[in-house]
C-alpha cells in the first residue's frame, strides 16, 4: 500500500520532467539543461575527461593544422597499401576501435616523420617511408603510432587547466543554449589545438610515453604477425644515421635509449617465404 | 490521465526501444568508452533494449546483460532521428538529422569545429576529409593479411 501510495506520488513528481521531455520532439530548442542542472548532470560532467568523440574531433583539426605544414602525398596506391598495413596492426592494439576509426595518410616531404592525431588519423611522411626496409619495419613505425593513440598520450597533452575551463564553460548558465557559450568553446578548442600540436610536431611526447609506445609497438608486432625485430633494425637505422636538426630525432628521445629498451624486449622472428612476400610488395611501392 | 502518464512515463527512464544491431563485430562494452574492454560480441540483428542514451553510446540489455553500444551499431536510429528525450541527458534538445543531438552537451562538437574553421580558413579540412575518406575493404584486407602470413 505503502509501496503503491509512494509510486503514484513518483509518477506525480516525474510528469511535468516526461511533459517537458515530450515536447522536445516538436520544438526547436528546449532548455533541457535547466533540468539537468537538478538531476545532478553538471556534478557528474564537471569531472568528466575526454569523451572519444571530443578526441576525435580535436585530432581533426590537429591533422588540418599539420596538412598546412606538410603537403599531402596523393599516390593511392602507396595511401592504399599504408592503410592496410596500418589495419593490421590497429586491430591488435589494446585499442582497436576507436571512435570513427584508424586512418592512415603519407605526407610528401623527404623529411622522416610520423605522427599520431587523437582519434585515429596517423600522418607518416615520404622520408621515413623510404626510410624503412620492408614491410615489417613500416608495421613498426605505424604500430609505435597507434600506441600513441592507444595511450591516449597526444589528447593527454592538452593542459588540466584548459579543460577544466572547457567544463566550467559547460556548466554556465550560458551553454544552456549552444549560442552563448561558442566563443569560448571555439577559443577553448583552439587552445588545445595549440597544445597537442606543440607536443607531437614541436616538442615531442615525454621520454617516459615514447619508451612506452615502444614498448606496445613491439607486442604489437607479435601479434600481428610481424617481426618484432624489426623494431630494433629501424632504430638501428636511424640511429646510424645521425641526429639530423628536424625530423623524428627531434621529438624522440635518443635511439640508443630506445634500443636499449626494445632489444631486451624484442625476440628476432623466423623469416620464411611469408616474410620475402611482405618484402616483395614492400619493395614493389614506388615511394 | 492515468493512461496518459503510463504512456508518459513509457517514454521515460524505465522504458526500453528495442533496436536490432545492423553493424558486423560488435562488441558489448562495459562503459561508454571503446578503450574498455569488451564483455563480448553481439551479432548482427541481435535485439537489444535501450534503457539509456549517452553521446554516441546506447546502454543497453541483450540477453540479460546490461553494457554500451556505439551508436553506430544502429544505423537506422541514426537516420531516423531516434534519440531519447533530451532531458535524460541534460544537453539542448534539438530535433535534427545530425548527429548534433548525440553530441550536444559536450565540449568539443561539429559546431565548435565549424566556429574553429570559420576563424582558420588556412586548416586543411578537406585534406583531413579525404583521409578520412579511405576505406580498406574489409575482405581485402583479410586477402592481405593471409597473403603476408600474418595474423587476422
Amino acid at each position: 500500500m505503502i509501496a503503491k501510495r509512494c509510486c503514484q506520488g513518483l509518477l506525480l513528481l516525474i510528469l511535468p520532467f516526461f511533459l517537458w521531455g515530450c515536447a522536445a520532439g516538436v520544438a526547436s530548442v528546449v532548455p533541457a539543461a535547466t533540468i539537468a542542472a537538478k538531476t545532478g548532470y553538471k556534478a557528474i560532467q564537471a569531472s568528466r575527461p575526454i569523451s572519444d568523440s571530443e578526441e576525435y574531433y580535436v585530432g581533426r583539426a590537429v591533422a588540418a593544422r599539420i596538412l598546412t605544414k606538410y603537403p599531402l602525398y596523393q599516390n593511392p596506391k602507396v595511401t592504399e597499401y599504408v592503410n592496410e598495413v596500418g589495419q593490421t596492426v590497429a586491430r591488435k592494439s589494446p585499442r582497436p576501435n576507436v571512435f570513427r576509426g584508424y586512418h592512415f595518410a603519407v605526407l610528401d616531404t623527404e623529411e622522416v616523420n610520423a605522427f599520431a592525431c587523437p582519434g585515429g588519423i596517423i600522418l607518416i611522411t615520404r622520408g621515413m617511408l623510404k626510410s624503412c626496409a620492408n614491410e615489417d619495419q613500416l608495421a613498426a613505425v605505424l604500430a609505435h603510432e597507434v600506441s600513441h593513440i592507444a595511450h591516449k598520450d597526444g589528447i593527454n597533452s592538452i593542459s588540466k587547466a584548459r579543460w577544466t575551463e572547457v567544463l566550467t564553460t559547460l556548466g554556465t548558465e550560458a551553454a544552456k543554449q549552444y549560442a552563448g557559450a561558442a566563443g569560448s568553446l571555439i577559443t577553448l578548442f583552439e587552445g588545445s589545438i595549440d597544445d597537442v600540436f606543440k607536443t607531437i610536431v614541436v616538442n615531442g611526447y615525454s621520454r617516459g610515453a615514447e619508451l612506452e609506445a615502444d614498448k606496445e609497438a613491439v607486442v604489437i608486432l607479435g601479434k600481428a604477425g610481424y617481426n618484432p625485430g624489426a623494431m630494433v633494425a629501424l632504430l638501428e637505422k636511424m640511429g646510424s644515421k645521425g641526429d639530423p636538426e628536424g625530423g623524428i630525432m627531434k621529438t624522440h628521445p635518443p635511439c640508443s635509449e630506445r634500443l636499449t629498451q626494445v632489444k631486451a624486449q624484442a625476440k628476432e622472428a623466423a623469416t620464411g617465404k611469408m616474410a620475402q612476400v611482405r618484402e616483395k610488395r614492400f619493395k614493389e611501392l614506388k615511394i | 490521465m492515468v493512461g496518459l502518464a503510463v504512456l508518459l512515463v513509457g517514454a521515460g527512464p524505465g522504458w526500453a526501444e528495442t533496436l536490432k544491431v545492423a553493424q558486423p563485430n560488435q562488441q558489448l562494452y562495459p562503459n561508454p568508452d571503446f578503450a574498455s574492454t569488451p564483455i563480448g560480441p553481439v551479432p548482427v540483428d541481435a535485439a537489444v533494449n535501450v534503457i539509456q542514451q549517452q553521446g554516441d553510446w546506447f546502454k543497453v540489455d541483450y540477453q540479460g546483460k546490461e553494457g554500451w553500444l556505439p551508436k553506430t551499431a544502429f544505423p537506422q536510429a541514426e537516420s531516423s532521428k531516434f534519440s531519447l528525450p533530451g532531458i535524460l541527458f541534460g544537453g539542448p534538445v534539438k530535433e535534427t538529422k545530425s548527429d548534433e543531438v548525440a553530441l550536444a552537451g559536450k565540449g568539443f562538437t561539429p559546431e565548435v569545429e565549424a566556429g574553429y574553421r570559420q576563424k582558420h580558413p588556412e586548416m586543411k579540412f578537406a585534406q583531413v576529409d579525404q583521409i578520412e575518406g579511405y576505406r580498406v575493404d574489409s575482405a581485402k584486407l583479410q586477402a592481405f593479411i593471409k597473403e603476408g602470413g600474418l595474423n587476422p
